[in-house]
């Protein structure tokens, strides 16, 4: 079921909070189906899934040990920020 | 069971990107695959579920083993596709865009003021999303069961102008 608790199914900014659950393979089979319903007819979704799974590939490729520390500190004050946001 | 199958126009699986073995004459080969709702196992569309789905291009799926009916799927262990669906073709999906942005117009014009914004969709936003707009008007004036028989107006629709299981 959608997070509002209704049958609409998902909204843009619904599909944007749980791109990394649906790359990730971690949706319940019935959130999984209504997702896609929503892609099929959302070109925008469409393009930032894509984003999503690319950024996703790339970090599976870079170990921690390879990021120099000023980087690092970067990435998780912006991390971070994100989260207050 | 004879069933449905929206693909990439090339044949690719539009969320699995599975390349399948397309009729040439006779039906493309099997494809077998564990039944595990939404991740693997052969997906195909009941002609109800065909409004929710549309895209580039359509084929008959002959299903075989146990088949589960989930949602707005059903999921079985083995399919080939059986035919392209040739009526599903740009006129074709043009006329269902029509057909279902006059419908949101016409449904719109209880409650302009609320609604009208919601049908300056462009006629180039396609079947999918047109379909949905119409589903999402008549959902919101008359709650979820008016969106429901509207998808099941536009299934009937598709069933009969591309004839299918006929």
């Amino acid at each position: 079921m959608p997070s509002d608790g209704t049958e609409k199914g998902f909204t843009c900014r619904e599909v944007v909070e749980l791109a990394t659950e649906y790359v990730d393979g971690a949706m319940s089979a019935e959130d999984h189906e209504l997702f896609e319903v929503h892609l099929n007819y959302c070109d925008g979704c469409v393009a930032f899934i894509e984003q999503v799974r690319t950024a996703s590939r790339l970090s599976r490729r870079i170990n921690e040990s390879e990021l120099s520390p000023d980087l690092r500190e970067k990435l998780l004050a912006a991390f971070r920020d994100w989260k207050r946001e | 069971m004879i069933a449905y199958k929206v693909l990439e126009a090339d044949g690719t699986g539009r969320f699995s990107g599975f390349r399948w073995p397309l009729p040439n004459g006779a039906p493309g080969d099997w494809v077998d695959g564990e039944v595990d709702p939404c991740r693997s196992g052969v997906h195909a569309l009941r002609p109800s579920d065909l409004p929710y789905w549309l895209g580039p291009s359509l084929f008959e799926i002959e299903l075989d083993g146990p088949i589960s009916e989930i949602g707005l799927k059903v999921v079985a262990t083995r399919g080939r596709l059986l035919r392209r669906v040739d009526a599903w073709d740009d006129p074709m999906r043009l006329a269902f865009s029509t057909m279902c942005i006059e419908r949101a117009r016409e449904l719109a014009a209880s409650d302009p003021q609320r609604l009208n914004a919601w049908v300056n969709a462009d006629i180039d936003a396609g079947p999918a999303l047109l379909g949905y707009v119409a589903e999402r008007i008549a959902e919101e004036i008359e709650g979820p069961a008016a969106g429901k028989a509207e998808r099941e107006s536009q299934a009937r629709w598709l069933s009969e102008h591309l004839q299918l299981g006929a």
